[in-house]
């Protein structure tokens, strides 16, 4: 039974393990880094330390929506490593029992189910669980490949 | 506690350095058993020894005794009066590494008990083996209880009291009581050290380890239990702990305090609504967090009399082993220094002493023979100066002579012999900074040790310091260090590119350059492909940054018309930066960045500026390899090198057509200058002319032949500059003339180049076009040159063949694209020994040979000497091209046996010349 942050990325709800979350504020003056992947949409000052601030949506592989705002940023603390995710809303914080995560399905696109490592379904809503050490490889990897 | 701590890091440091090594040679010796090597048994010896030593010195009583102990076990190993088995070398091992965890945790080292390592080494040393073998294995059994419990008090925790020697509680409190007498520093720790050792000691089991770790030491147990924790669960790294004034620690307290207050005052304010007295609260917040900062950045400073201090034990020793008699005067310990500055100039400051006492003080002998005091006199001292800090090392030395170090560098390939002969005073003391360079004749065990001053150099550098020697033969030598207060804070330019904001440090800053928008064209050009900037007549590659960093569209629109250009310099490379805009300089604190962002090569940080957005901070290195400058830099080296070959004097005569543009003749080929009337100057046809002495003179207006611009208006009076072009005159208007000047031409063959212009050169920041009459001629009046080309043509045999030695790839195509014009067959060749080996293989054809004097590999001199001795071509005629042929070089060369020498820029006579000795060879 683990306690999960849920927010929107387009339509979609997702949930990260709140133990990972080490806050949530909201978007101010990000500056952006030429030349960096495609993922990093730029780092911002959090109260003195220099975050890197990751795109979730090109993470996932979604189309980048130029209507969004990313209004949130979750600030994730993950292997002694602190970066920042752009998401569109937060929701609830929601106690999941474990034995109620299924599988993802399988017809997620590749880069999804990298991310994805599972899906909790209630009667209203539909919350895809992200793995954020895998945000981390894998917005990790997307820069030695543009590298 | 101790009164020294600088003396006792530096023994940390040391130490650790000396026994990081030990427990790999022990285990080698162990490999080797019977035959060990001696040299390796020693190595550890020595080892132990300095440990052992400074230990004494320090009254580090415990340390003292356990590295005494385990030296003379190693003694005996060396003089082969034990051979070293496993049990022997286990005991070594284990008090080797007691030995490391002593000196790693120094300050509580005098409260550890070793003593049954002690007696465990006394025995192997009394040749006890049996007690070893004990003793080893009581160890091996309570392995996880460590060396910090007593293998005697070990015993004792199985409550078997009759086992425990008394021998050993004696020794346990000779100990004890050795280190109260000769140490005051332990009796403020040990405050009833008489106390009955056993009491405490029964507790403890093996079943209860981590309590028995806790009561290592039964003589103090309060003090012990919380010192004795730090040491064994977590031995720190000495270098990691600042130590503060708490003074300093008392005002952070109270700033603390002050910003808690601040915050509440502001959290009311605003949950009230207020619409006023923010001001006031901002004003407090700020002087609060500007006082914070200061305070935190005082805990990071530290005296620089902290490396200071190990000097005079250096100079001491080091004069002692030279057989020189030195005293050291120190000034300014007290300068402070940001930690890492202070940990960072250890080692270059020490090289820098010894090199003093090495080679700049003399032997007392020579002090005396030069009338000097026999005590030579090395001063150190460190000032603020300018919100950095100097450091100067002053020796009253023998001093450099320049003229030995600048042979010694031409010897050592550092530089060339032109370069020594341009170089001052001062540029060669700086020789010894330069990679591979050491002043003493001998490289000495003292000064000689792979450190070299260019490291030295390096290093300081790397702080973002800089030195410099200054140095009076004689009188003694003098190093200047100056270094920032802080590496954490960079004074930094703040630059705009593409809407965002940029940190560039002020360290890498040579200058700022603004170019205005109308001088673009002619201050910006491209050479090879790349963009370089002119600066006061030199070509300087320019990066833009919004290219290199892609910050908008190739195409972008919101580019600023005019230019500013940051002059960057970083080791060798020297650039400019083409940015946006110019903010402010600003005092930057450098934030890391995160693993996303931390390798992009051109970034060295981030940092926060005053509104709170985050600014990148550039890396001047980063950005030069981002856009390959190395090969920029050649290219336009290159571009350099072509037109330098041809940097030669050539006089000029300036004029200007439209005031506004700048032209220039090669006074060589001008006839004469005349002052006529404008009413003179007809317009006859197609033809302008001249009515001139009762002849009519064909005239050329500037104007009508080349792209300038006419004169505004026409003058009365004008000057007419006449050539002679194949015995005719010509003449050619000059509304007014500049100048007549010797000028070093860096001709541009490839900008604003048209017929009749030969390329650009710039003249007082100007940029002046070279006009080529012949070509002007040829163009309105080629009818002129139609029957000199059927002249040539007759030549029986073929055109005549003309080998050309020329480097200059300007003068090469001038002259060879004229000599062509001319009916001739022209062979280039880039220099002396490209015209050698040429002449080699086409000897039979050619007829005639032209070559410049000045050229790389062989010059025209030697190539004309080389001609005229060899049989086959020693007949050919040779005509040497200069810029300006005086009788000197006229001399030289018939000496050699050449037989005419022309003006390159008078390419006229020189098909004339050619000509000339084509018809004798034929």
């Amino acid at each position: 039974m683990a306690q999960y942050s849920t927010f929107y990325c387009g339509d979609s709800l997702f949930g990260l393990d709140i133990g990972y979350v080490q806050e949530i504020n909201r978007t101010s003056g990000l500056t952006g880094v030429p030349l960096a992947a495609n993922c990093v949409r730029g780092v911002m000052n959090l109260r003195g330390e220099v975050v890197t601030m990751l795109d979730l949506r090109t993470l996932l592989g979604l189309p980048s929506d130029p209507n969004s705002a990313a209004k949130r940023n979750l600030i994730l603390k993950c292997d002694g490593d602190i970066f920042g995710v752009c998401v569109d809303g937060v929701a609830d914080i929601l106690t999941i029992e474990s034995d109620s995560i299924t599988a993802p399905p399988s017809n997620l696109s590749i880069n999804e189910s990298k991310l994805i490592k599972g899906v909790y379904q209630s009667d209203t809503v539909l919350i895809m669980l992200i793995d954020p050490r895998e945000i981390l490889n894998a917005s990790l990897a997307s820069i030695r490949t543009a590298a | 506690m101790f009164q020294d701590d600088e003396l006792v890091n530096e023994f940390v440091v040391e130490s650790a350095a000396h026994l990081a090594e030990v427990e790999g040679q022990l285990l080698a010796i162990e490999a080797a058993g019977e035959n060990c090597d001696p040299e390796l048994v020693n190595t550890v010896f020595r080892a132990v020894h300095s440990v052992k030593g400074a230990a004494g010195f320090l009254s580090l009583t415990v340390i003292n005794s356990l590295s005494h102990s385990l030296e003379n076990v190693l003694n005996l190993i060396r003089n082969r009066e034990l051979v070293p088995n496993s049990h022997i070398v286990n005991a070594l091992l284990r008090a080797a590494d007691q030995l490391f965890s002593l000196v790693n945790n120094v300050e509580t080292s005098n409260e550890v008990d070793v003593s049954h390592l002690v007696a465990e080494l006394e025995a192997i040393a009394s040749g006890q083996e049996d007690v070893t073998q004990i003793v080893s294995d009581h160890h091996e059994n309570f392995e996880a209880i460590q060396e910090q419990i007593s293998s005697a008090i070990g015993d004792q925790s199985f409550g078997d009291m009759a086992a425990y020697s008394p021998a050993g509680v004696e020794q346990l409190l000779d100990d004890q009581s050795s280190s109260d007498s000769e140490s005051p520093i332990n009796s403020s720790v040990f405050e009833a050290p008489t106390i009955d050792p056993i009491a405490p000691v029964i507790q403890p089991t093996p079943s209860v380890k981590r309590d028995a770790k806790k009561e290592q030491n039964p003589m103090d147990k309060s003090k012990v239990k919380s010192n004795s924790d730090g040491s064994v669960s977590k031995p720190k790294p000495a270098d990691s702990i600042v130590r503060v004034n708490v003074a300093i620690l008392d005002r952070l307290m109270n700033l603390a305090g002050e910003l808690v207050l601040s915050r509440n005052q502001l959290i009311s304010a605003v949950s009230q609504g207020l619409k006023e007295g923010f001001e006031a609260i901002a004003a407090r917040v700020d002087q609060v967090t500007s006082e914070l900062q200061e305070t935190i950045m005082q805990t990071r400073m530290q005296p620089i009399g902290s490396v200071f201090g190990r000097f005079p034990r250096v100079v001491r020793d080091l004069s002692a082993k030279l057989g020189k008699e030195c005293s050291l005067e120190i000034e300014g310990d007290e300068v402070e220094v940001d930690k890492t500055i202070v940990e960072a100039m250890g080692d270059p400051l020490t090289h820098l002493v010894r090199n003093s006492v090495d080679h700049g003080i003399e032997t007392p002998d020579r002090r005396r023979a030069a009338g000097k005091v026999e005590t030579g006199t090395v001063r150190l001292r460190a000032f603020h100066q300018a919100g950095k800090v100097c450091i100067r090392i002053e020796d009253d030395g023998a001093g450099m002579d320049p003229v030995k170090l600048k042979t010694k560098a031409i010897e050592k390939g550092i530089i060339s012999v032109e370069q020594a002969a341009l170089m001052t005073e001062n540029e060669a003391y700086r020789l010894i900074f330069a990679p591979g360079f050491s002043t003493a004749a001998q490289v000495t065990d003292v000064s000689g040790r792979g450190v070299g001053m260019d490291v030295v150099k390096t290093n300081i550098e790397q702080l973002g310091g800089t030195v410099d020697i200054e140095s009076e033969v004689g009188k003694g030598s003098a190093v200047h260090i100056t270094l920032p207060l802080t590496l954490a804070i960079v004074p930094s330019m703040i630059i705009g590119c593409a809407g965002e904001r940029y940190a560039v440090p002020q360290a890498n800053i040579v200058e700022l350059v603004r170019v205005p928008e109308g001088e673009m064209q002619q201050r910006i050009g491209v050479v090879q492909g790349a963009e370089v900037l002119r600066l006061r007549g030199a070509l300087l590659p320019l990066v833009r940054l919004d290219r290199t960093l892609k910050l908008r569209a190739a195409n972008s629109k919101d580019r600023p018309s005019s230019a500013n250009i940051l002059v960057l310099e970083t080791g060798q490379i020297r650039y400019g930066l083409l940015v946006d805009s110019l903010f402010d300089n600003e005092e930057i604190v450098v934030k890391p960045l995160g693993k996303h962002v931390r390798d992009l090569g051109y970034l060295a940080g981030a940092t926060i500026l005053g509104d709170g957005y985050v600014a990148l901070i550039l890396d001047v290195m980063g950005i030069a390899m981002q856009c390959n400058l190395r090969s920029i830099e050649a290219q336009s080296n290159k571009a350099e090198e072509v037109i330098e070959h041809g940097d030669e004097v050539h006089r000029l005569l300036l004029f200007t057509n439209h005031e506004s543009e700048l032209f220039a003749v090669p006074m060589a080929m001008v006839a004469r200058i005349e002052r006529v009337s404008s009413s003179d100057l007809s317009v006859v046809g197609s033809q302008n002319l001249l009515i001139y002495r009762g002849q009519s003179l064909p005239i050329l207006r500037l104007e009508q032949n080349i792209s300038a611009r006419a004169p505004d208006e026409e003058q009365e009076k004008v000057f007419v500059v006449v050539f002679r072009v194949q015995d005719r005159e010509i003449g050619l208007v000059a509304p007014a003339l500049r100048d007549i000047r010797d000028i070093q031409m860096k001709i541009d063959a490839k900008t604003l180049r048209e017929p009749g212009v030969l390329g650009t050169t710039v003249v007082d920041n100007t940029t002046t076009r070279i006009l080529d009459p012949l070509e002007l001629v040829r163009i309105k009046y080629s009818e002129w040159f139609e029957e000199e080309f059927t002249v040539s043509g007759d030549v029986a045999d073929g055109p005549t063949t003309v080998l050309l030695a020329e480097d200059s790839d300007f003068f090469r195509n001038h002259v060879t694209r004229t000599l062509e014009n001319e009916g001739f067959k022209v062979i280039g060749a880039v220099d002396g020994r490209d015209a050698w080996d040429h002449l080699q293989v086409v000897f039979d054809e050619i007829d005639v040979i032209i070559t410049d004097i000045e050229m790389p590999r062989m010059n025209g001199l030697e190539f004309a000497r080389a001609v005229r001795s060899t049989p086959n071509f020693s007949n050919l005629p040779i005509i040497a091209l200069t810029s300006l042929a005086g009788d000197q070089d006229r001399q030289r060369g018939a000496e050699v046996g050449i037989d005419d020498y022309q003006i390159k820029m008078d390419p006229a006579r020189l098909v004339d010349s050619v000509r000339k000795f084509a018809s004798s060879t034929h």
